[in-house]
C-alpha cells in the first residue's frame, strides 16, 4: 500500500512537470526571444538564453512601428467598453437576480444566449452596420460594439455574485429607508467588490485580446495591438524578436493582474462562471 | 387588492429600469444583427452596393460548391480533435491538480497562463516557433533525432490542421482542467472513504464516484468549447488564411475570405448562417445543462 502510494506521486508530479513544461515554454520562448538580436533568431540552431542579450527588438518596435499608437488604442477601447460594461451589466444582473417578476428566466436566458452567440455569425451584419452609422476606421466603432460581447458575460457572472450575497442586507438597507437603487449602491456593489472588479478586470482583457471586429471595423493606421501585432507577421521579413517583445509588452498587464486577483478570477474563468 | 398591483408595478418598473437597457442594448448590437444575417444572406450585397433580393441563390450555390464541403469537414475535424484533446489533457491536468501537491497554488496558476494570455500572443508565439527558419520544433525535434527532415508545420495541408489544432489545445486545455477541477473539488471525501470500506479498488472508485459526480460539469465545459472551438477564427486566419490550398478552412475563414477578399458580404454571410441550425442546438444543449432541474449545483 506505501509502496503503491509512493509510485502514484511519483507519476503525479511527472505529469505535473510535463504539464508545467508545455504551459511554459512558449511563453519562456517568447520572451527570450525578445531580447534576442534580429540575426540570432533566423540561425538553425537557436539558443536557449538569449547571449548577447540585445533591446534591438524593442527599439524596433518603437521606432519603426507605430507600438505606442496601438497601446493608446486598445487602453482606451477597453479601458471604456469595462465601464459600459460596469454601467449596464450590475443593475441588470442585480435585478435579475433579486427581483421576482414574470419574464424573469426568458431575460436571463437572453442574457445567456447572448454571451454564448459566436461573434462570426454576426461581424458581418455589425460591419455593415457601424459602417452606415459612420463609425468604421475609429475606435467609436469599437467602442460600439465591444460591449456587445462584454455585457452578457459580466452580466451572467455578477448574478451569481450577488445570488450569493445574503437578501437580509437587502431587507436592511430598505428598513433604514433606501430605494432598490440606493441599496444596489451602497450595500451590494461594496459587498461585492471584488466580484464587480474581477468581472470588470475580466471584460478588459477579452477587449484587450479582440481581433476580429477590430479587424473588420478599423482599417489604415488606426489600430489595436492584436491587429498591429499580426500585421508585423506579413512584412517582407517577420521582425520576430519585435514582435515577441510587442506580445510580451502586451501580455504583461493581464499578467500582473492576473497574479494579484488570480483568486477571483479563477472561479470567473472557469465554468464557475457559467453555473446559475 | 389595488395596494398589492401598485405594489407589484412597482416592483416591475424597478426591474425594467434596471434591466431594459442591457436588453434594449443587446437587442440593437445582437437581434438587430442575427435577423439582418439571415436577411442579407438571401441578397446579394457586396461591399459598398445595396443588395438585391435573389431568395436562395447563395445557398443553392454554396451545396454546389465543393470548397464549402471542404470548409464543413475541416470545421468538424478541427472542432472534434481539439475537443478531444482539451477534454483529455484538461481531464488529466484536473486530477493532477486535484491530489496533495507541495504549492498547488503555485501550479495551478502557473498551468492557467495559456487561457489568461491573449489568443493573438499565443498565435504569434507559435507562429514563430513553427516557423521554418529557426523555429524551435524542428530545431528541438532534430535534435532528438526524433526527424531528419525538418517538418513544414504549416505549409502542408495535413500538417497545418494538425499545427492550428495543437495551438487550439495548448489554449484550451487549461480552462476544461481548471473547470473539471472544481467540479471534483466538489466530491465530499466520505463517499470515497464509505467506498474503501465497502472494498472499492482505486478504478471503481473512479468509475462509480468520481465520473457520475462531474458528468454534469464535463458535459457543459465540452460544450461551450465546442461552440467557442467551431467559431475559432484568429488562430486559423492569422496562422494560415485558411490554406493551404483550404487545408484549414473552416466556417468563419470562409466567412471572412467570401465577405472581405471576394468582398461579396451576402454569401460570406450564407457561409456563417449554414453553421447556425449546429450552434443554436448547441446553445440549447447548455441553456438545457444550466437551468435542469435535477441539476446537482
Amino acid at each position: 500500500m506505501r509502496r503503491k502510494n509512493h509510485i502514484y506521486k511519483f507519476i503525479t508530479y511527472c505529469l505535473l512537470a510535463v504539464f508545467l513544461l508545455t504551459a511554459l515554454f512558449p511563453i519562456y520562448w517568447m520572451l527570450i526571444t525578445s531580447f534576442k538580436p534580429l540575426g540570432d533568431i533566423y540561425t538553425l540552431n537557436p539558443t536557449f538564453w538569449p547571449k548577447p542579450f540585445s533591446l534591438s527588438g524593442y527599439q524596433y518596435l518603437l521606432k519603426n512601428t507605430k507600438y505606442i499608437s496601438w497601446l493608446i488604442n486598445s487602453t482606451l477601447v477597453s479601458l471604456i467598453s469595462a465601464l459600459i460594461t460596469g454601467i449596464f451589466s450590475i443593475p441588470a444582473a442585480y435585478g435579475l437576480a433579486r427581483l421576482n417578476f414574470k419574464g424573469r428566466k426568458l431575460l436571463a436566458n437572453i442574457i445567456l444566449l447572448a454571451y454564448l452567440l459566436p461573434q462570426t455569425l454576426l461581424f458581418i451584419p455589425i460591419y455593415i452596420m457601424v459602417t452606415k452609422f459612420g463609425l468604421s476606421r475609429s475606435i467609436w466603432g469599437l467602442l460600439l460594439v465591444y460591449p456587445s460581447t462584454t455585457i452578457p458575460y459580466a452580466t451572467w457572472m455578477l448574478i451569481s455574485y450577488f445570488k450569493s450575497i445574503n437578501s437580509e442586507f437587502d431587507d436592511a438597507a430598505f428598513v433604514d429607508g433606501c430605494s432598490r437603487f440606493q441599496a444596489l449602491i451602497k450595500v451590494i456593489i461594496p459587498l461585492s467588490a471584488p466580484g464587480i472588479v474581477s468581472t470588470l478586470i475580466m471584460s478588459y482583457t477579452m477587449c484587450w485580446g479582440e481581433y476580429l471586429f477590430a479587424l473588420v471595423i478599423l482599417s489604415g493606421n488606426t489600430k489595436t495591438l492584436p491587429l498591429g501585432l499580426s500585421g508585423m507577421l506579413f512584412g517582407d521579413v517577420a521582425r520576430w524578436n519585435a514582435i515577441m517583445g510587442g506580445a510580451i509588452i502586451a501580455t504583461l498587464p493581464v499578467i500582473i493582474i492576473y497574479i494579484f486577483a488570480s483568486k477571483y478570477i479563477v472561479s470567473g474563468l472557469s465554468l464557475g462562471g457559467l453555473k446559475g | 387588492m389595488l395596494k398589492n398591483i401598485t405594489i407589484k408595478n412597482k416592483k416591475l418598473l424597478t426591474a425594467l429600469v434596471f434591466i431594459v437597457p442591457t436588453i434594449a442594448y443587446l437587442i440593437f448590437m445582437q437581434g438587430y444583427p442575427l435577423l439582418n444575417a439571415f436577411f442579407t444572406s438571401l441578397t446579394d450585397k457586396t461591399i459598398g452596393i445595396e443588395g438585391h433580393f435573389i431568395w436562395f441563390r447563395n445557398y443553392v450555390e454554396l451545396a454546389k460548391d465543393p470548397i464549402f464541403w471542404k470548409t464543413v469537414s475541416n470545421s468538424f475535424v478541427f472542432t472534434i480533435s481539439a475537443i478531444i484533446f482539451k477534454l483529455f489533457f484538461g481531464m488529466i491536468m484536473a486530477i493532477v491538480l486535484n491530489q496533495k501537491l507541495a504549492l498547488v497554488d503555485l501550479w495551478r496558476a502557473l498551468l492557467f497562463l495559456p487561457w489568461t494570455i491573449s489568443t493573438i500572443v499565443t498565435v504569434l508565439m507559435f507562429g514563430f516557433m513553427y516557423s521554418s527558419t529557426g523555429g524551435i520544433f524542428n530545431t528541438i525535434l532534430m535534435g532528438a533525432k526524433v526527424i531528419t527532415e525538418p517538418i513544414a508545420w504549416l505549409s502542408t495541408p495535413a500538417m497545418a490542421m494538425i499545427s492550428v489544432i495543437l495551438v487550439n489545445v495548448w489554449r484550451g486545455t487549461p480552462f476544461f482542467g481548471i473547470s473539471i477541477l472544481s467540479g471534483l473539488q466538489t466530491i465530499p471525501t466520505e463517499q470515497y472513504e464509505a467506498a474503501v470500506l465497502d472494498g472499492a479498488n482505486d478504478i471503481q472508485k473512479f468509475l462509480y464516484i468520481t465520473i457520475p459526480s462531474i458528468l454534469n460539469v464535463i458535459l457543459l465545459v465540452t460544450v461551450v468549447s465546442t461552440i467557442w472551438t467551431l467559431n475559432d477564427f484568429q488562430i486559423i486566419w492569422v496562422l494560415t488564411r485558411g490554406g493551404p490550398v483550404n487545408a484549414t478552412q473552416v466556417f468563419s475563414t470562409l466567412t471572412y475570405n467570401y465577405a472581405f477578399v471576394n468582398l461579396y458580404l451576402a454569401k460570406g454571410i450564407a457561409v456563417s448562417v449554414a453553421s447556425v441550425p449546429i450552434i443554436f442546438s448547441l446553445i440549447f444543449l447548455v441553456t438545457r445543462l444550466i437551468f435542469e432541474p435535477n441539476d446537482k449545483s
